[in-house]
């Protein structure tokens, strides 16, 4: 007893000692990520990026910033919005800098911390190195990360943003990534109606056509849209129609560089997707009705093989679905609406 | 006097001899070695855009740009010992359009008589999944080198471009090889292990130069064919991206080392 007290006053004395001697540096605190219960475990290394509040603010920071654009305008958070699910909200594909417009629409920004591939294709195998694509593309941001650097470095707010999460003010590529990373690991979507119902929280329950819904979607669509991400995060091809004003679009092919992967997107998750419209990789449908009338009468064979989940006994491409069972599905669709995530001021611009 | 002259050399040279079979050396600092990168193109120096090269039976072409990345540099010894260089200050440009790339020298490597060295061509898969973190400026220099894809983050292994004509294209064409590993479908790095002829003998005061002739002739001649007028722009291939890899990992010998 009398040991463990002289130990803890040799302790004090230390860090009373250090304490005075070194010039003071904030330490940035930790934050415990909250992953809700009926969530897989994330797959972001966090041990190689630990999240603190200082390094998540300036991500944040550096999300809504428009000088880490060419035009000093457009901000990750132009394109990734979030009152829809930080979609483009009402384009099919998005728009950059001058107008410029690629050929994909905009994903969501959600539950990344859960995913190792990224975009449509794959083109991104790290959540640290995404950005680099929008920071650099003609179409995007049509900046360079030596001019973004430098950019940042001039701005005095930076200094204290960056001194705060990393120790010290100098602005590196690894730093503008990881806090961007920060950020966007802590943007998880767990709290729409649907989790309540599965977490059984707040006696929340399914109405009738949101159950019958439920059932037709496990039966039918969540082999591909599965697990509480809804996607199994496989590339696939849903027999969607190739898209003539796009020549360039190949799909996965585009990074896999197999003849195969023709038009095979990664099966998207459909978390708040009645807020993320557009629909698909190119935005070409504007409502959810679209996109069931497409699985029912609109499949097409496309240049590579149609996933053959997605072909009828009788050989035929489509899902059979009453007007009835669309409805239902639409129903319990809404019930992955996150109003928490859509407007939590955590996330939010202003 | 023609003796005496003869007398001292052999004089001389067995004091020397024995000098040095007498002490063993102690080899315990460290020191420095330089890879020297020199681009050829058959039994030729390589000379950019100017000069016409047979690529083929029917092809010629003019070459534009020659650049690959060079990583995860290792040494060994004649008994098996191996100096594995940091990781994190493993990785190289090599620009054929900027001389102080093709030089790279490597500090801090103990002191022995190497005599093999291995390195890969590209960033390796381990290295790409740290994010941020393995990255670090790399990633700056890559970008500013034209070594990334502008569409999808990875890195460009080698670039290869110029203009070609044939039998059947009159009109000089472009082409553009480019090479990397295709997101997590398809892993491109691969590495090369090259012997000496002589020993590379690091010492504190000796910093030897490994001179590396890469033929970049290789590169459309190598173990696969490849004719520009079935392709000449080949970027991600699933099929023929892994070919290059192999041509342009069997472009390099070393041609000497300078002790
Ligand atoms: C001009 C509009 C635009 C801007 C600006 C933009 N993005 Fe995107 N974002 C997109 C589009 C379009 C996609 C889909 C890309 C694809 O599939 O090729 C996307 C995809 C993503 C993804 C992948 C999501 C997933 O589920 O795989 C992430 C992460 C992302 N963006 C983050 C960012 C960040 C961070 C910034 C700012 C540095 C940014 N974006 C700026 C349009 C934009
Ligand atoms: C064979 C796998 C598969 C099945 C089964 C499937 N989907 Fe999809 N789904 C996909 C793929 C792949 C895409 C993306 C295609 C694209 O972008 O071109 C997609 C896209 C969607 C989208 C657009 C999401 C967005 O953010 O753009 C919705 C909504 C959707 N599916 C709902 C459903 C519903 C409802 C069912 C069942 C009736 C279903 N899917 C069955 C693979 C599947």
């Amino acid at each position: 007893m009398k040991n463990l007290f002289l130990i803890s006053l040799g302790f004090l004395l230390l860090f009373s000692c250090t304490k005075e001697e070194e010039e003071y540096v904030k330490i940035p605190t930790n934050i415990n990520l909250k992953i809700p219960s009926n969530f897989p475990d994330i797959v972001y290394d966090l041990s190689k990026n630990p999240l603190t509040e200082e390094g998540v603010a300036l991500g944040k920071k550096l999300f809504y910033e428009g000088r880490l654009a060419s035009d000093g305008i457009i901000s990750c958070g132009f394109c990734h919005e979030q009152a829809s699910a930080f979609t483009h909200h009402g384009h099919t594909t998005s728009h950059g800098v001058d107008g410029k417009t690629g050929f994909r629409n905009a994903q969501p920004i959600q539950n990344l911390a859960f995913f190792s591939e990224f975009t449509w294709d794959g083109a991104a195998i790290h959540l640290d190195l995404q950005p680099i694509i929008p920071i650099t593309s003609d179409f995007e941001m049509n900046e360079t990360i030596p001019s973004v650097i430098s950019k940042l470095s001039s701005y005095k707010e930076y200094d204290i943003l960056f001194s705060n999460a990393f120790g010290d003010a100098e602005v590196t590529s690894e730093r503008l990534l990881k806090a961007l990373s920060q950020f966007m690991v802590t943007m998880i979507s767990g709290d729409s109606k649907y989790d309540k119902v599965v977490r059984k929280e707040e006696n929340e329950a399914f109405t009738v056509k949101e159950e019958k819904g439920f059932q037709i979607f496990n039966n039918t669509c969540a082999s591909c849209h599965s697990g509480a991400l809804f996607t199994d995060k496989s590339y696939r091809n849903n027999g969607i129609p190739v898209n003539p004003r796009f020549p360039e679009e190949e799909g996965r092919k585009r990074v896999s560089g197999f003849a195969e992967d023709f038009y095979k997107f990664r099966v998207p998750s459909l978390r708040n997707t009645e807020m993320s419209f557009p629909y698909m990789h190119d935005g070409r449908f504007g409502t959810l009705e679209d996109v069931l009338n497409f699985y029912t009468d609109g499949m097409v064979e496309n240049g590579s093989e149609v996933d053959p989940i997605l072909r009828k006994a009788n050989g035929n491409l489509g899902i059979d679905l009453t007007q009835e069972d669309k409805e239902n599905v639409i129903a319990f669709l809404k019930t992955l609406t996150d109003n928490t995530f859509l407007n939590d001021e955590r996330f939010a611009e202003f | 006097m023609k003796i005496l002259k003869y007398l001292t050399a052999a004089i001389l040279a067995v004091t020397i001899y024995s000098c040095s079979s007498n002490e063993t050396e102690i080899l315990d600092g460290e020191g420095a070695l330089t890879l020297k990168f020199d681009n050829a193109y058959k039994t030729s120096d390589l000379l950019l855009k100017t000069t016409p090269y047979k690529a083929n039976e029917t092809e010629q072409i003019k070459i534009s740009k020659v650049k690959y990345i060079v990583s995860n540099v290792r040494l060994e010894t004649a008994d098996g010992t191996v100096f594995t260089y940091p990781k994190n200050q493993s990785y190289f440009i090599v620009n054929e359009e900027v001389i102080s790339s093709q030089f790279i020298t490597l500090n801090n490597i103990p002191e022995e008589d190497y005599t093999k060295l291995t390195f890969g061509i590209g960033v390796d898969q381990d290295k790409y999944l740290e994010g941020a973190t393995g990255q670090g400026d790399f990633l700056s220099l890559a970008k500013d080198a034209g070594m990334m894809w502008s569409w999808q983050a990875g890195y460009k292994f080698m670039v290869f471009e110029g203009v070609y004509t044939s039998a059947n294209t009159a009109e000089e064409t472009a082409f553009a090889f480019h090479m990397g590993s295709h997101g997590s479908a398809l892993d491109n790095y691969k590495e090369v292990s090259l012997d000496f002829t002589n020993s590379a003998r690091v010492r504190v005061d000796a910093t030897p130069e490994i001179h590396i002739v890469a033929d970049v002739a290789n590169i459309l001649q190598g173990n696969t064919k490849f004719m520009l007028d079935d392709a000449a722009q080949i970027h991600v291939d699933g099929v023929k991206s892994p070919q290059i890899a192999t041509n342009v990992n069997q472009m390099f010998t070393v041609d000497h080392v300078h002790n």
